[in-house]
């Protein structure tokens, strides 16, 4: 029977046979957390891969640190690994980002360095030998909103704008632990609004599939966004069992309970059911973007046009101060000017007076002298 | 005389006196201004309507979403409320300042509300210095200012720093630590430390309970200590009731538990209240007034007095014209 010939042949056996060459390869995983500080990224990032990937921030430095103002990016290497799967996991971290008075462009250096990465990439492809590259672009990007119930804030928004098309956008709302679930659902619903009308590009994953069970799942997950999170590494006793979860005077808060947070439901999908569909439209969508954008730009110079409007204001400011500085000395030279002359005019003036009143002195003297002949010659 | 007696009769004077103030205040009533100061989101309205029983200020409304991306400024809007707390009638003016803290750029906040401070002082100098003063002149200086922390569980941020400490010299900073249910006991006493270590390093000018050694009871003095080791004071909110055990009571109805407003277990609510309208409300309004005021005072009239001086340094400049002009009229005349 030709069917069950073809059966035989080994294609059904090809999903396996991919399967045990990707667990042999291990994957590539770079996830980035972004979001004002005390929001609970380093928690979470230890709660998600259950180990200590990330040390908490050391009290007694932050006096040093408040001086400096600026926003750091923290590169944090592990590799991973759970029933013979390999993960290379890079997380990146952004101290310092949304913490100062003045926020203004806080989201540069963060943009900066995804764009580096794919441009690093790119002109690493371009090589006569490309091997082992390293890797850093980041597939995932986890954006921590504070649970204020209310809305989303300027800053949200606008960093949130810049992401959307260089990233996968995931939007969190962080430390669910403190909303209630009534205000939970009108935030969630508020801050839906805001990213449609703002046309933020958020991460949205492929929702149909063969299955019918992962369709239903991936809905759930793509209704339940924003994600809700709760974090902790705690481990507390409930009903007589060990969970993750925050001890709190009037109950605990669990982690991985689905009516208290979507933290299952954002693990899920970071690392059982969508990891690969993160890396590949980091490397297929995002990256096509960007060199499409660099190679029609080919041409000009190196940089974004960002960057070289920037530079051309940077040049203006220096040739307006230039013009600033000379005009000054001008101006103080010519004060200087004046100044002698008028101190000449007062020196010349006093000479001349000194020379009158010599002569006059003179003057004065022949009279006398002429005085004294005279009464001399009457004497005699 | 013996002193024991001599002093037992000065306490049993200065016990009618305080009878009869106390008299004349209820029947009067006190005036008391509050300020609420803190980033969007921390619950402050939410608090002010719990702090006054009865919706003050209604929940906020976002407006649409489009205008989430705008940048906003300080809207003070105050507030007054006739209430009566412990059988004494109290004014209560509630100054809500939304808007703070909102925008990518917040450094122009700070003067908005520190204008709106000056100006009450301002109004006060200004009817003080009048020939004829108005009796009834309503005292709008701020007694009070409360401060929202967020509850990140670090430490202050730079926000937080930057107001406290320019607003320190000109009001009574209370720092009080928002959505307190978000920390459980260990984090929040950390949290606590922390902050209070950061005031203590900024040399930020609180308000911390001082007392007199020599001329407050003990019983005051233990009290003063017992606030001032609560600071900053945890604070939940809430408008929703709960019916239980025959009770109501404030609370947030979480999936995994209740949190009471007044249970001072679960939050410093209910003593900041009694603190804020009863026991120190006399004490903050004396500081504003003896102390504050008069700071600003003396700023602000040494500060007219320099102008003076400025006078001074243009007649400097018009005898020197005058040089010029004989000297110039001289070189004319010996040509």
């Amino acid at each position: 029977m030709p069917a069950a010939a073809a059966s035989t042949i080994g294609i059904a056996n090809l999903p396996n046979q991919r399967h045990r060459i990707v667990s042999r390869k291990g994957a590539n995983f770079t996830i980035m957390v972004l979001g004002e500080s005390g929001l609970g990224k380093t928690t979470f990032v230890n709660t998600l891969f259950t180990t200590l990937l990330r040390d908490y921030k050391r009290p007694e430095h932050r006096f040093q640190k408040q001086l400096e103002r600026t926003v750091q990016i923290d590169v944090v290497r592990a590799e991973i690994e759970e029933k013979g799967f390999n993960v290379r996991l890079t997380v990146i971290d952004t101290p310092g980002f949304g913490d100062y008075v003045n926020n203004q462009d806080c989201w540069v250096p963060v943009v900066e360095f995804l764009d580096e990465q794919h441009q690093n990439y790119m002109a690493h492809e371009q090589r006569a030998q490309r091997q082992e590259k390293d890797d850093l672009r980041v597939h995932v990007c986890l954006y921590f909103i504070q649970p204020t119930g209310h809305t989303l804030k300027p800053l949200d928004i606008e960093v949130m704008k810049q992401l959307g098309s260089r990233v996968n956008l995931i939007p969190i709302i962080a430390k669910a632990d403190t909303i209630t679930p009534g205000d939970l659902a009108i935030f969630k619903d508020r801050v839906r609004d805001c990213i449609s009308t703002h046309n933020i590009a958020v991460y949205s994953p492929p929702v149909q599939s063969d299955d019918e069970e992962n369709t239903r799942r991936n809905q759930s997950i793509l209704s339940a966004m924003p994600f809700s999170v709760i974090s902790s590494e705690n481990d507390v006793v409930v009903n007589g069992e060990k969970v993750r979860g925050r001890q709190y005077l009037w109950g605990i808060a669990e982690v991985e309970n689905e009516a208290h947070c979507d933290f299952k439901k954002l693990r899920n999908l970071l690392i059982r059911t969508h990891m690969h569909d993160l890396i590949v439209s980091t490397e297929e969508a995002h990256y096509e973007n960007f060199r499409m954008e660099k190679m029609s730009a080919e041409g000009r110079s190196d940089d974004d046009p960002a960057m070289r409007a920037r530079r051309g204001l940077e040049g203006k400011m220096k040739e307006e101060e230039e013009a600033l500085r000379k005009r000054f000395t001008e101006q103080v030279r010519m004060e200087e000017n004046r100044f002698r002359q008028w101190e000449q005019r007062l020196i010349a003036e006093r000479d001349r007076l000194n020379r009158d009143l010599e002569a006059q002195h003179k003057q004065v003297k022949t009279l006398e002298e002429e005085l004294d002949e005279l009464t001399v010659s009457r004497r005699k | 005389m013996p002193p024991s007696s001599k002093s037992a009769d000065g306490l049993a004077r200065t016990a009618m006196l305080a009878t009869t103030i106390r008299r004349k205040n209820i029947k009067k009533g006190l005036a008391f201004s509050v300020m609420i100061v803190g980033s969007t989101g921390l619950g402050k309205s939410t608090f002010i309507n719990t702090l006054c029983e009865s919706p003050v200020f209604p929940k906020k409304d976002c407006g649409s979403p489009e205008k989430a991306a705008l940048e906003k400024t300080v809207a003070i809007t105050p507030v007054t409320v006739e209430m009566e707390e412990d059988g004494i009638k109290l004014s209560l003016t509630i100054v809500d300042t939304p808007g703070f803290g909102d925008n990518i750029n917040n450094e122009g906040n700070f003067l908005d509300i520190l204008h709106y401070i000056e100006r009450q002082y301002d109004d006060i100098l200004a009817e003080e210095s009048r020939i004829k003063r108005n009796p009834k002149f309503y005292d709008n200086r701020v007694h009070a200012l409360l401060y929202f922390i967020a509850p990140t569980g670090h430490s202050l941020r730079e926000l937080d720093i930057e107001f406290m400490r320019r607003l320190g010299a000109r009001a009574n900073i209370i720092p009080v630590i928002a959505k307190a249910d978000s920390m459980n006991p260990t984090e929040l006493a950390a949290f606590k430390r922390r902050v209070m270590e950061d005031i203590a390093y900024y040399k930020i000018p609180i308000y911390n309970f001082p007392y007199d050694d020599e001329e407050d009871d003990d019983e005051t003095i233990e009290e003063n200590n017992e606030l001032r080791a609560l600071l900053p004071f945890s604070v939940v909110g809430s408008e929703d009731e709960v019916v239980l055990n025959g009770r109501r009571m404030r609370c947030r109805q979480y999936p995994w538990g209740l949190v009471e407003v007044d249970n001072s277990r679960h939050c410093d609510f209910s003593k900041l209240r009694y603190m804020l309208l009863s026991s120190h409300l006399q004490d903050l309004k004396e500081i504003t007034h003896d102390f504050l005021y008069e700071q600003y005072r003396t700023e602000k009239l040494s500060k007219e007095g320099e102008d003076e001086d400025d006078e001074l340094v243009d007649e400097d400049d018009r005898t020197e014209h005058r040089r010029q002009q004989e000297l110039a009229g001289a070189e004319v005349a010996a040509q």
